[in-house]
């Protein structure tokens, strides 16, 4: 017995020989895909030592230990990066998948295909303009002066007297945050619950008619039911990403709204590009690395819990 | 009372189906408005208050500006630069690494997956990336916003999911003619996913053409903005450019907004079972 399985294991070995020299090729092919993940994913992370030095790039980083660490945890700002980060992203989160599942709802029950077609076009669009230019765009139409559709509108209705500064707020700038990422990212939301939507037998539906369920039952009783668990699925895949948060906040907080808007990424970046000292690429390193483990952390559980849910990863 | 009934379940549908539609022209209205407001004054000579459905004053010198200024020529072609060779690259990273993926029988494959799949749950962060690259001396050169993104590990797996979608066969009987894994791949892999190298391809033109924050990190010289920093800028109002032939500078801004979307707006009506297409390929594994 023991005999046999070391003649197969000496089999075995040999044949790796054999199939490695038959799989050549492909190792040759995947020699750039290699070569940019090393370069752009795997070298940033032996950067990772810099969290623990001093590094402010006239000199070399020295070793601090844990020294960056407890600057970070002892910095209100940094508190607060991180809880505005986890209150964005969140809110945002919800926020938008719980409209993209109403406006699925509706869209499903539409009955000119066409009109559908077209409203499913429309409604996606706004995902594929950048943020800049979303930005942009609602710049000028939140604008507090008379260029400013929004604030023209609601002056004209008497809704207010004066025109509203809604970017440049504190008050009002998480409230702009949110309906600008309704506008920029719900349609395109949908397109994943359409897709369940389309894979629901219609004889379900015509099975509950003849029992007499109306529309909004067959909407509770069947529809929800089968969404529910692509929303978990929506709530997952993202909740993992939260952290990443960056660019669509970068491009539309200003310094009248820091408080309120800045996140930890963002924080990182004006620490490092923007604060008007030497940067200490150290410290800034530290905070990344905060970031990246949470981030992982969410990633691992989001994973564990998607596993749970859906009987498969998130990757 | 058959017939009552039926009669009232068809009205019930029909006072839905007007209050749906008309839930979704608001809807449409709420996303295209902005978007109108934006064309309208790019088109109007005079500064743009308030709601207009056309322009008070029409005349073309807000496009003019954008399109005869060298320092807003030279960024728009930057951009037209990186996304056509960033795509062909991201393109040719994602099928190779993809196809090799799919050689199950290969010994250390999921060694390499893992390898690529850590990637998307750790990474090195902002400030690390910003110092390799410029240990490399890429930062302030277009090879940062070039090369970084071509490796996108999401649109590989991507593809891959497509590539299991070949049947086996079909590979087999290539390499028993005696092509090489690198003639399988053009002749055989590549020519049957044409619906997905346009998603995908697709998918990596946007976010080169729309790419701000690789720029806003690694590249400080105006010469090498793209139009999106460009944009940017002039939204700021640091640098907006001398407008000519009576157009405003809010005419100007609305203009170069208009550029940077136009681009897309042509080709999105023809291409956007493409671009839906993309987010679906991921869920044929199921």
């Amino acid at each position: 017995m023991v005999g046999s399985a070391k003649l197969a294991s000496q089999e075995k070995k040999k044949n790796l020989g054999q199939r490695v020299k038959k799989y050549w090729g492909f190792y040759i092919m995947f020699l750039p895909v290699l070569a940019f993940v090393i370069v752009f994913h795997y070298l940033p992370m032996l950067g990772i030592r810099y969290a623990f030095t001093q590094y402010k790039l006239i000199k070399a980083p020295t070793f601090v230990g844990f020294a960056q660490f407890q600057k970070l945890f002892g910095m209100p700002n940094f508190w607060n990066a991180f809880k505005n980060t986890i209150e964005l992203s969140v809110i945002k989160l919800l926020l938008t998948t719980f409209l993209s599942v109403v406006i699925s709802l509706l869209l499903n029950e539409m009955i000119s295909i066409k009109g559908k077609k077209l409203a499913q076009t429309i409604i996606y669009l706004p995902h594929f303009l950048s943020w800049v230019v979303t930005a942009s765009v609602f710049q000028l139409i939140l604008a507090p002066t008379s260029v400013g559709l929004v604030n023209t509108i609601l002056i004209k209705l008497g809704v207010v007297n004066e025109g509203i500064y809604f970017l440049g707020k504190s008050e009002w700038w998480r409230f702009s945050y949110y309906l600008i990422n309704i506008w920029h990212d719900t349609g395109w939301g949908t397109i994943i619950f359409m897709a369940t939507l389309t894979g629901i037998d219609p004889g379900t539906y015509e099975a509950a008619s003849i029992d007499g369920a109306g529309r909004w039952q067959k909407m509770w009783y069947i529809t929800l039911p089968a969404l529910a668990n692509t929303i978990i699925t929506v709530l997952i895949l993202n909740l993992a990403k939260i952290m990443n948060l960056f660019e669509s906040v970068f491009v539309l907080q200003n310094d009248a709204v820091m408080e309120t808007s800045q996140v930890l990424q963002t924080y990182v970046y004006y620490q490092t590009f923007n604060s008007g000292a030497v940067p200490d690429y150290g410290y800034t390193t530290a905070i990344g690395l905060f970031r990246s483990v949470v981030g992982m952390a969410l990633m691992l559980a989001c994973n564990a819990a998607s596993h749970k849910v859906r009987g498969r990863g998130i990757m | 009372m058959e017939a009552t009934a039926k009669r009232k379940t068809k009205s019930n549908w029909s006072v839905f189906s007007v209050v749906n539609g008309l839930i979704f022209v608001i809807v449409c209205l709420i996303i295209l408005v902005p978007l109108w407001k934006v064309l309208v004054d790019s088109l109007d000579l005079t500064t743009g208050y308030g709601m207009k459905l056309f322009p008070d004053k029409f005349g073309l010198a807000g496009y003019q500006t954008v399109l005869s200024n060298p320092t807003l020529l030279r960024p728009l072609m930057i951009s037209v630069i990186t996304t056509l060779s960033g795509t062909l690259l991201g393109l040719l990273l994602s099928t190779l690494g993809a196809y090799v993926l799919i050689q199950w029988e290969m010994p250390g494959r999921t060694f390499l997956a893992n390898l690529l799949l850590v990637t998307m749950v750790f990474s090195g962060g902002m400030i690390p990336t910003y110092l390799v690259l410029r240990n490399l001396h890429m930062t302030n050169t277009l090879w940062s916003v070039i090369l970084l993104p071509a490796i996108n590990v999401y649109n590989l797996v991507l593809m891959r999911n497509f590539f299991e979608g070949i049947p086996n066969s079909l590979f087999e009987s290539a390499t028993l003619d005696g092509c090489t894994p690198m003639q399988t791949f053009y002749k055989i892999a590549l020519p049957l996913s044409k619906a997905a190298l346009a998603s995908i391809g697709l998918m990596f033109a946007v976010s080169y053409w729309n790419d701000y924050t690789n720029y806003k990190l690694y590249i400080n010289k105006e010469q090498l903005y793209n139009f999106q920093m460009k944009l940017r800028s002039m939204m700021q109002g640091s640098d907006l450019p001398m407008a000519t032939a009576g157009a405003t500078e809010n005419t100007v801004r609305n203009a170069a907004i208009i550029v940077a979307i136009l681009p897309f707006m042509i080709l999105y009506p023809f291409l956007q079972k493409y671009f839906v297409k993309g987010i679906n390929i991921g869920a044929v594994k199921e």
